[in-house]
């Protein structure tokens, strides 16, 4: 009896927590549905500099030279192999405060962030930090190196890829 | 296992108050939240956001019925289970080699490290020891 009345406590917390929870974020529910969160749980609308690009959009900048690539990926992976051109910002070794405090860019520089790939989560945090800093045309390229290297696009060292 | 009312009220105000601190400031950023779980790379996306939605509200309202004296076996018995389920989720991460921010106070959070384990293991004894002491002498308001 006990139990029973123990189990029944349960089900109304976690039901008081989902209706509550569900009910109150109604708004991001709709905004997942229309797909807005498919490269990652940011909010558009508050960073409004950020957009995500594809391989082919990425490789368009690249070409045109016009945008910064920034690779947010550790200090190893970086010197293994990068996008041609693209400079080094470790998010995951620094601290927000000392990411912020290392950036130095014109706020209409484009640039363009990217890590691994869709898997890893650097990019979108270093985009959210670059946002902070006033930058206007944030792009995140989500394919990362993996779909980078899979075209084989331009890269530095030449001779060793991975 | 202690049956100290005076201390088993402490061990209540300190996990109703870790949970009601911690489900706040989920509350307040449910993205960054669902981007937190998301990076554990356990759950699909699909799932970690739905999780980010309700958990917060789970941890809230357990840590006030459990400082309230409400539904207090239910409420710790949901808490140790999350507890028990943040030490397993901490120490596969630490195993996996994944560098990644817990999560547990919103943007507030550290780092997954041995700190959290301790921070973890501690609360999951206070959490269960409310449970296990139920028939012991109550404090409700």
């Amino acid at each position: 009896m006990a139990l029973k009345k123990l189990l029944q406590q349960i089900v109304l917390i976690l039901f008081l927590s989902l209706i509550i929870g569900l009910g109150i974020n109604f708004s991001l529910i709709k905004k997942y549905f229309q797909g807005d969160f498919q490269f990652g749980f940011i909010s558009l609308e508050k960073y409004d500099s950020i957009t995500f690009i594809t391989l082919g959009e990425a490789e368009g900048l690249f070409s045109e030279g016009e945008a910064l690539f920034i690779d947010s990926r550790p200090k190893e992976a970086f010197q293994t192999g990068h996008i041609l051109g693209a400079v080094n910002i470790p998010f995951e070794e620094y601290k927000e405060e000392e990411a912020l405090d290392m950036i130095f860019l014109p706020p209409e520089r484009i640039v363009v962030v990217y890590c691994d790939g869709s898997e890893c989560n650097s990019s979108l945090e270093l985009a959210k930090v670059l946002h902070q800093k006033g930058l206007i045309d944030i792009k995140i390229f989500f394919g990362g190196w993996i779909e980078w290297t899979r075209e084989g696009l331009p890269v530095s060292p030449e001779n060793d890829p991975q | 296992m202690t049956r100290n009312k005076y201390i088993l009220f402490t061990f209540r105000l300190v996990v109703g108050g870790m949970f009601i601190w911690a489900g706040v400031s989920k509350i307040i950023d449910p993205l960054g939240f669902a981007q937190n779980i998301a990076n554990y790379r356990v759950f699909p996306e699909g799932i970690s956001f739905f999780l980010a939605l309700a958990l917060p509200w789970i941890e809230v309202i357990c840590g006030v019925f459990l400082i309230l004296g409400i539904f207090r076996s239910a409420s710790a018995l949901l808490l140790s289970g999350f507890l028990a389920v943040f030490l397993v989720l901490s120490i596969v991460t630490i195993l996996r080699g994944i560098d990644i921010d817990c999560g547990c106070f919103g943007s507030l959070s550290g780092k997954v490290d041995y700190k959290l384990i301790l921070m973890d293991s501690v609360l999951l004894f206070f959490s269960l020891n409310i449970y296990f002491s139920r028939k012991a002498v109550r404090i409700k308001f």
